[in-house]
């Protein structure tokens, strides 16, 4: 039984494809104290401003950037890359010449990493690489500024990125000997969720 | 696994997981692809799928969504594409090695772009690495192509 399951299962999901399954459950609004709120976006924060996700969340010069622990030096992207306007190459190279989309993680040495929907960077009015962790946390709870989502659609984005394979799931399980985004797909759901309940309360 | 490459039809019997940069080479024996460096950072093996540069190293062969194009299918000696017309009137190659990656990101840049200025162009091939730096060709053909390709 357990055995059928199991089959049934990678033929659902082909081995090694980043499909996440997390669940959105809010609380009350209000139950949660500014403090614990406060403190719950600093993990948010954590996990949004690592370089798995930063790195793509650039500004309005489309250069993704590549920084972390596996770069001697933060500086943009190699091989003159811009995204362009358009946020996925259309008007140069487009993103997915290299960053192929895959069911399978590019887990190769070195490999360009791959997801599972088109690779590109993150809407330009979601800045976070170089911003404080105030201004990203104002960007967030704005709803002109993330896609029209209040506290609870933030949380069902990041769930249903990561049901698809997306760079969410990519960001926690990035493959090819890459640090991951810290925590995990559940956890970030649940501070997100913990900071909406407060009320979205940002430092400073 | 069905695969159509230069609008012909192949039944390929490989593991999902390989890459179209193998099934090009190994099985269809199309060589004109080069490997150069396996991981999306020089371009010698980039293809087009439906008119899209494709690094050819780094897409399984499951994952190919789209109708594949070489340098075989570009053009062909009598007929070459413009590009490749360019690129022997400016006798643009030296070793050779990563020019059919070269000229098929050209020519997927050229049905994008029109007619690109020299920094289009210089950003816009900087991921095609040629360690003989035939560079200056390289742009002097790309504007020779465009030119051809707008007059028809």
């Amino acid at each position: 039984m357990i055995r059928a399951a199991l089959v049934l299962l990678l033929l659902v999901h082909p081995a090694g494809a980043e499909v996440m399954s997390s669940v959105v459950a809010p609380p009350q609004e209000g139950s949660v104290i500014r403090e614990d709120g406060l403190a719950a976006w600093d993990r948010v924060h954590a996990v949004v401003s690592h370089p798995r996700c930063a790195n793509c969340h650039v500004g309005a010069d489309n250069v993704p950037m590549w920084s972390g622990p596996e770069y001697p030096q933060t500086g943009p992207h190699g091989m003159n890359i811009d995204a362009g306007d358009s946020r996925i190459g259309a008007e140069t190279l487009p993103c997915t010449t290299c960053h192929v989309t895959s069911s399978a993680p590019a887990n190769g040495p070195n490999d360009a990493p791959a997801a599972m929907i088109d690779w590109q960077l993150a809407p330009v009015e979601m800045i976070w690489f170089g911003q404080s962790s105030a201004q990203i946390c104002a960007q967030m709870s704005d709803p002109a500024r993330n896609g029209g989502r209040d506290w609870i659609q933030l949380a069902e984005h990041l769930r249903d990125d990561a049901a698809h394979g997306g760079f969410v799931a990519w960001g926690f399980a990035p493959g090819g000997g890459r640090q991951p985004a810290p925590g995990d797909l559940q956890s970030h759901i649940d501070d997100v969720l913990k900071w909406g309940a407060a009320g979205q309360p940002c430092p400073g | 696994m069905e695969l159509t490459v230069n609008r012909q039809r192949h039944q390929i019997d490989a593991e999902a997981g390989m890459p179209l940069l193998w099934v090009l080479r190994d099985i269809l024996g199309l060589t004109g692809t080069k490997y150069g460096c396996g991981i999306a950072q020089c371009g010698a093996c980039t293809v087009h799928i439906d008119g899209v540069a494709v690094r050819s190293c780094q897409i399984a062969l499951a994952d190919v969504g789209g109708e594949v194009t070489t340098i075989e299918g570009l053009g062909t000696p009598d007929a070459p594409h413009p590009v490749q017309q360019a690129w022997i009137d400016h006798q643009v190659a030296q070793c050779g090695y990563c020019q059919s990656g070269q000229i098929m990101s050209a020519a997927a840049m050229l049905a994008l772009q029109g007619e690109p200025d020299d920094a289009q162009i210089d950003r816009i091939m900087s991921a095609n690495l040629c360690r003989c730096a035939t560079y200056p060709r390289i742009r002097a053909a790309i504007h020779d192509a465009a030119r051809r390709l707008a007059t028809g």
